[in-house]
C-alpha cells in the first residue's frame, strides 16, 4: 500500500500523527519495515539528521520504528517521508494511541535502581572490608565506629531507593490478604536494616548492611533481564501489528474503490470491509444487514446482527459478507482498541506471571510461619541466636528461584521466536506447543495457494473469457478468501469502473452470490453454482440462465508444507487435513504433502467438531488455517497458528503468528520443548535450594550474610540458564547419494 | 588516618556525580538502542542515499 504523500498535509491527519515537545520541536513516530540491519538503520539515521531542520533521530530496531525531533518551521512531513523513501526505507507515521511506552519506562527505572543498587552496593562492601579486618583488631575502635557508619551511608540510598518496588509490591500483597514472594525478602531487608542501624546508633553488636544491600542488588539484576527482554517482546509486537496497518477499502471521487489507510478516512466517506476484516471506523450501515463479532469490547465472539441504518463501532470483526458503511467518526479508534487489547492483554499477562500460581502463595505463607517458630524457639533456647536464624530464614527460604523460574524462560523463548519472525502472543500457549500431538490443518490457503491462469478459464459461447474475469473479480472484490484472491489477481481489472456488486451473500463452504447491474450472479463450487451439476473441483460463474465460465484453478503447496508435515510425523504427531474442498483435490493434495488422515467437504462446524473430538481423547491439538472458514476450530484448539494473508479474525485469535514458511512451526515447537525443558530445570533447581536449606538455617548453621549470597547466587543461576535457550541447531542432512547426471550425448 | 578523611569524602562525592551522570543517560534514553551504533566506526563516509543505499542510485538521476 502506498500513501501519496501529499495527504500528510492535512492538518486533520498531521495532529494525529505530530506531537510538541517541551522544547518546542515537533515530533513523530514513523514505521519503517526495512529497518532489519544496522548498517541501514544507521544511514537513514545519519542522512535524515543532516537534512536542515530535523534535530534528533532515534531508531529503535525491534520495534522497526524511527522517532525524529525536527523543527516544524524549516522541515515538514511529506519531505521527511520522501527522504526515508529516497533510501529505500519506505516509512508511515503512527498515530498517538499505538504508542505504548509503558514497558520501556518500566525497564528505565529499573535500570536506574539497578545503577543506584550496583554502585552504592560496592561502596557498602568496601567499607565492610575494613570491618571484617577489624576482627583481627588491625584497626582501633574509632575507626571501626566510622566505617560502621560510613556503610550504614552506603547502604540507606540501596533499601531508601532502589528496594523500594519490593516494599510497594509486598504492601500491596499485604493489602489484599495475599502471599506474595516479595513478602519475605521485603521483610528481611527491613528487618536486616533496622537491627544494624539500631546497633550501629547502639555502636556494638553485627551489622549486616553489606548482606541486605547485595541481596537487593542481586535480586534487581534478576527483575531487569527479565524487564529487558519483556521490553523487547513489546517492541516485536509493535513491530507486528504496525506493519499490518489498519486499512479500508473507501470509494473516492471517481467511483471506484481504493485501499487507503483507515486513519485517512473521513466522516462521510463510504468504506466496504470484507468478511473477516476489521471495521476501520465508526459508521452508519449501508448494507440490508451485517453480522459482527464485537470481541474486542467485551471479549467474547458472539455474533451480533447489525440492520440497515444502525451504527457500527470501529473494531469489529464482519462475520458475513463484504458490507458497505459510511463514516461517521474519522477513523481513529480500531488501531487504538487493537493497541489497547495488545496492551490489556499483555497486563493481564504480566499479573499472572506475577503472582504465578497458590502454591507460591503457601509456600510464602508456610516459609512466615516457619520464620516464627524459628524465632520463638531460639529465643527460648538461646536468644543470643534468635535474631541470625530467622533473618537466614526468611531470605533461604524466599521462593525466588522458583517464581523466577518460568518467566524467565518464558521471556527469553519470546526473543529467540522474534528473531525468527515469530510472533508468539499468548505465553501460556508455549506450554501447549511443547506438548501437542495431533495437528490439524487448513488446506486451501494454508498447505497451498490457490492459482488461477487466465488461460484456464472455460466458456460456454456467452460471454468472452475477460469478460468473465471481470465479473467474477467484480463480485469476488473484498473478498479475503484465498480463491476470491485468486481470481482477483487474474482479472485485468478492465471492467466498467462504476460496476459494483451489490446483495453479496456468502455461503461457507460453498461461495458466493451477488448481483451486477441487477443480474444475479452465482461464483462457486459447482453443486453450489449450478445445482444438480456434480462436483468436479472447479469454480463455476453462473447467472440465472445457466453456466458462464469455469475457472480451472490450480494449486501451489506453500513452501515448507511438505517438510512440515514430514517433520510432524517422524515426531509422532498425528497429522489431519480438513478442508472444504472436493475430495479428489484434497485427496491429491495430501498425497503429495504425505497426510494420512484428511476429510474433505467440511464445513466449519464440522472442523470444529473435528479438533473437540480429537479433544475428548485426551490429545493436545494445534490447529494451522487462516481464518476464513476454520475460525471456530482455531479457537478451540489448545494452540492456534496462522501464517502471513491470514484474515484478521484469525490473526486476532491466534496464539502464535508465523512469517510464510510453514516450516517455522517446526522451529516453534522446537523452541518450546526446549524452553519447557530448561523451565523444567529451573523449578528443579529452586525448589531444591530451598529444601535443603531451609533446615540448615533453622538450626543456626547459615549466617545471614551466607544466606544472602546464596539467595542471590540461585536467582542469577535461574536467569543464566534460561539465556541457555537459543536458536535450534541446524539439522544437517545426511548426505544424498549421488547419481550421475546423463551425458552430453544423451 | 589523615588520608582517609580526605579519601572518603572524596569517593562519596565521585558516587555521587556517577549516580547522577547515570540518571541523566538514562532519561535521554542514552540506553535505549544499543544495536545500531556498533557500525559506527565501520563507517567512513559522509552519509547521502547514495553512499548508504546504493541499491537506489537508479532512483537518484
Amino acid at each position: 500500500m502506498t500513501t501519496d504523500d501529499a495527504v500528510w498535509t492535512r492538518p486533520a491527519l498531521l495532529s494525529q500523527v505530530l506531537r510538541a515537545r517541551h522544547d518546542g520541536r515537533t515530533e513523530v513516530t514513523l514505521h519503517v519495515a526495512a529497518l532489519d540491519d544496522a548498517r541501514r538503520t544507521i544511514g537513514l539515521q545519519q542522512y535524515l539528521e543532516s537534512l536542515a531542520g530535523v534535530v534528533r533521530v532515534r531508531a529503535d530496531i525491534h520495534a522497526r520504528r524511527l522517532r525524529i525531533a525536527f523543527d516544524a518551521n524549516r522541515i515538514d512531513l511529506p519531505h521527511l517521508l520522501q527522504a526515508c523513501t529516497a533510501c529505500a526505507c519506505p516509512a508511515r507515521p503512527l498515530r498517538h494511541e499505538c504508542l505504548d511506552a509503558s514497558e520501556q519506562r518500566a525497564a528505565n527505572e529499573s535500570l536506574k535502581r539497578l545503577a543506584v543498587a550496583g554502585l552504592f552496593t560496592m561502596q557498602a562492601m568496601m567499607f565492610a572490608l575494613v570491618l571484617y579486618l577489624g576482627v583481627i583488631d588491625a584497626v582501633d575502635a574509632a575507626t571501626l565506629a566510622l566505617f560502621r557508619w560510613l556503610e550504614m551511608l552506603a547502604a540507606t540510598p540501596v533499601i531508601g531507593y532502589a528496594a523500594v518496588p519490593f516494599f510497594r509490591h509486598a504492601w500491596a500483597d499485604l493489602r489484599a490478604a495475599r502471599a506474595g514472594i516479595d513478602a519475605p525478602i521485603a521483610l528481611a531487608v527491613v528487618m536486616i536494616y533496622a537491627a544494624s542501624v539500631f546497633n550501629t546508633v547502639r555502636g556494638a553488636g553485627h551489622i549486616w548492611f553489606d548482606s541486605a544491600a547485595m541481596l537487593v542488588f542481586v535480586l534487581l539484576l534478576g527483575r531487569h533481564l527479565e524487564l529487558r527482554a519483556r521490553c523487547r517482546h513489546q517492541a516485536v509486537n509493535h513491530a507486528a501489528s504496525d506493519a499490518v496497518p489498519l486499512l479500508a477499502t473507501r470509494r473516492n471521487t471517481r467511483g471506484q474503490f481504493e485501499r487507503v489507510a483507515a486513519l485517512e478516512l473521513m466522516p462521510g466517506d463510504l468504506v466496504r470491509v470484507s468478511e473477516g476484516s476489521v471495521v476501520p471506523a465508526d459508521g452508519i450501515l449501508q448494507s440490508a444487514h451485517a453480522r459482527l463479532d464485537a470481541s474486542h469490547r467485551d471479549g467474547e465472539s458472539r455474533a451480533r446482527a447489525v440492520h440497515h441504518g444502525e451504527p457500527i463501532s470501529a473494531g469489529c470483526v464482519v462475520l458475513d459478507a463484504s458490507i458497505e458503511l459510511v463514516v461517521t467518526h474519522a477513523g481513529s479508534e480500531a488501531s487504538a482498541m487493537r493497541t489497547q487489547r495488545l496492551a490489556a492483554d499483555a497486563a493481564r499477562q504480566r499479573a499472572r506471571t506475577d503472582h504465578a500460581s497458590p502454591g507460591v502463595g503457601h509456600f510464602v505463607a508456610g516459609v512466615l510461619g516457619l520464620a516464627a517458630a524459628t524465632g520463638a524457639f531460639w529465643l527460648w533456647h538461646d536468644p543470643t541466636r534468635a535474631f541470625d536464624s530467622v533473618i537466614a530464614v526468611l531470605v533461604v527460604a524466599c521462593p525466588c528461584a522458583f517464581a523466577l523460574a518460568m518467566p524467565a524462560t518464558l521471556t527469553r523463548a519470546m526473543t529467540v521466536l522474534a528473531r525468527h519472525g515469530i510472533v508468539l502472543t499468548r505465553p501460556r500457549a508455549l506450554a501447549a506447543l511443547a506438548c501437542i500431538d495431533h495437528a490439524v490443518i487448513d488446506k486451501t490457503g494454508t498447505l497451498t495457494r490457490p492459482m488461477l491462469d487466465p488461460e484456464n478459464v472455460e466458456i460456454f459461447g456467452r460471454c468472452t473469457r475477460a469478460q468473465a474475469l471481470s465479473l467474477a473479480g467484480t463480485l469476488v472484490r473484498g473478498s479475503s478468501h484465498s480463491v476470491a484472491q485468486a481470481i482477483a489477481h487474474a482479472d485485468p481489472g478492465a471492467g466498467p469502473a462504476t460496476a459494483t456488486a451489490s446483495n453479496i451473500e456468502v455461503s461457507a463452504g460453498g461461495g458466493l452470490r451477488g448481483r451486477i447491474n441487477g443480474r444475479p450472479l452465482t461464483l462457486g463450487r459447482a453443486g453450489f453454482a449450478c445445482p444438480g451439476r456434480a462436483d468436479d473441483g472447479a469454480t463455476w460463474l453462473t447467472d440465472a440462465d445457466g453456466p458462464l465460465a469455469c475457472f480451472h484453478l490450480t494449486e501451489g503447496l506453500r513452501s515448507g508444507a511438505r517438510d512440515t508435515v514430514r517433520a510432524l510425523r517422524i515426531s509422532n504427531i498425528g497429522v489431519h487435513l480438513a478442508s472444504g474442498d472436493h475430495r479428489a483435490r484434497v485427496a491429491a493434495i495430501a498425497s503429495r504433502v504425505g497426510v494420512e488422515h484428511w476429510l474433505a467437504r467440511q464445513q466449519p462446524a464440522d472442523k470444529y467438531r473435528l479438533v473437540r473430538d480429537l479433544q475428548a481423547a485426551g490429545h493436545c491439538v494445534v490447529a494451522i488455517g487462516d481464518g476464513s472458514n476454520d475460525a471456530a476450530a482455531l479457537a478451540a484448539a489448545d494452540v492456534s497458528v496462522s501464517l502471513a494473508g491470514a484474515t484478521d479474525l484469525a490473526r486476532r485469535h491466534a496464539d502464535l503468528l508465523l512469517g510464510d514458511d510453514l516450516g517455522q512451526l517446526i522451529l516453534a515447537r522446537d523452541v518450546a520443548i526446549r524452553a519447557m525443558r530448561i523451565a523444567g530445570q529451573n523449578r528443579r533447581w529452586g525448589l531444591t535450594w530451598n529444601i535443603v536449606a531451609i533446615p540448615l538455617a533453622a538450626c543456626g548453621l547459615i549466617s545471614p550474610w551466607l544466606a544472602a549470597l546464596g539467595m542471590s547466587l540461585s536467582s542469577l543461576c535461574v536467569v543464566l540458564n534460561a539465556l541457555r535457550l537459543s536458536h535450534p541447531p541446524t539439522v544437517i542432512e545426511p548426505p544424498r547419494p549421488f547419481t550421475p547426471t546423463a551425458g552430453p550425448s544423451a | 588516618m589523615n588520608a582517609l578523611i580526605i579519601l572518603i569524602p572524596v569517593t562519596l562525592v565521585l558516587i555521587g556525580f556517577a549516580t547522577a551522570l547515570f540518571f541523566w543517560a538514562v532519561n535521554h534514553d542514552q540506553f535505549q538502542d544499543l544495536d545500531t551504533p556498533e557500525v559506527l566506526p565501520l563507517m567512513d563516509y559522509t552519509p547521502g542515499p547514495e553512499t548508504c543505499f546504493p541499491e537506489t542510485k537508479e532512483l537518484h538521476p
